[in-house]
């Protein structure tokens, strides 16, 4: 189960991201970061209330850069909670996306 | 997956397997079924565990077994037993492969003898597009600095293991983006998994050599 809430703050959509990415909710999560990205030049995706995410909830997050990137927009990763950082560090998720600390904005 | 990892592995000149009796390649081969499964939203993997997700088949004989099989050992949790259940039967993986390509008019099958006695196996390409387009993409996905579609970043993964890279790009490339290459690998837990696997036969093996001398 997964919850996306979208915001718009100080020049930024922002997606607001709660529950866990997982195979079953991978789909939603894309489809809800596309539509912002679709939307705005400028998201950031908080995952300080994501749970989890598995292979799947990453590929649908690197998919949804890979859109921004391919339209010229920006696409960051913020505010990771302890289990996600864990398996983006894993993953050496820094080395293709924008991750901060703390939402840009 | 499957069937583009087997097709990266034919000689287009001479329609032999290249490396697919080594086990790198067959590695490869499991990773890539996996791979297959969890792009059909069958399975699902965190950063060590596997867990199927869905049990409706997909359509692929060969796909639909390693599902069975799984939901028929839930003892077996981790990414990295059932890549070690699954080599067992490697070679069904490569025949049930090289079987489809040639159902598509993609490759043909050739038995001759060596030395009149000896059966050699060979698989011409009848049509080349679809290997070039595989090629292209691995290519493309490895040099440049864009973020790659999930099957290219899967691909170059279960390519690079098993040493099949080195057909695509040249040396000096590869030398050139080596970093872009283990960033790609390194971002899916069966990739990892695979290559783990794979280090540690070589370990094995290495250990097995020393201890005969």
């Amino acid at each position: 189960m997964i919850q996306v809430t979208l915001e718009t703050r100080e020049g930024w959509q922002v997606a607001v991201v709660a529950g866990r990415a997982d195979a079953e909710a991978a789909d939603d999560l894309e489809s809800a970061l596309r539509t912002a990205i679709d939307q705005h030049p400028k998201v950031a995706a908080d995952f300080r209330s994501l749970d989890y995410i598995s292979s799947a909830g990453l590929r649908a997050v690197l998919q949804a850069a890979r859109a921004a990137r391919l339209r010229g927009g920006e696409f960051a990763v913020c505010a990771l909670s302890d289990p996600v950082r864990k398996v983006f560090t894993m993953s050496g998720m820094h080395h293709v996306l924008r991750i901060y600390g703390e939402l840009p904005c | 997956m499957l069937e583009e990892v087997v097709l990266l592995a034919v000689d287009e000149k001479t329609g032999g397997l290249r490396s697919m009796r080594e086990f790198g390649t067959a590695y490869a081969l499991v990773g890539a079924v996996f791979f297959d499964l969890s792009l059909a939203r069958r399975i699902d993997t965190g950063t060590e565990e596997i867990r199927i997700v869905d049990r409706t088949p997909t359509g692929n004989a060969t796909l639909d077994r390693v599902l069975a099989e799984m939901a028929g050992k839930p003892h077996l949790t981790t990414v990295r037993q059932w890549i070690e259940e699954i080599f067992l039967r490697r070679d069904d993986l490569e025949g049930q492969a090289l079987a489809s390509l040639i159902r598509q008019g993609i490759l043909r099958h050739e038995l001759s003898k060596r030395l009149w006695i000896i059966d050699v196996e060979r698989f011409p390409l009848v049509n080349n597009v679809p290997q070039q387009h595989v090629k292209v993409r691995l290519a493309q996905a490895i040099l440049s600095d864009a973020i790659p579609d999930t099957r290219d970043i899967i691909l170059v993964s279960i390519a690079e293991p098993c040493g099949l890279l080195g057909y695509i790009l040249s040396g000096v490339e590869l030398a050139a983006r080596r970093q872009r290459i283990q960033t790609l690998c390194n971002l899916e837990t069966i990739s990892r998994k695979v290559t783990a696997a794979i280090a540690g036969l070589d370990a094995n093996l290495h250990h097995g050599v020393t201890r005969m001398m």
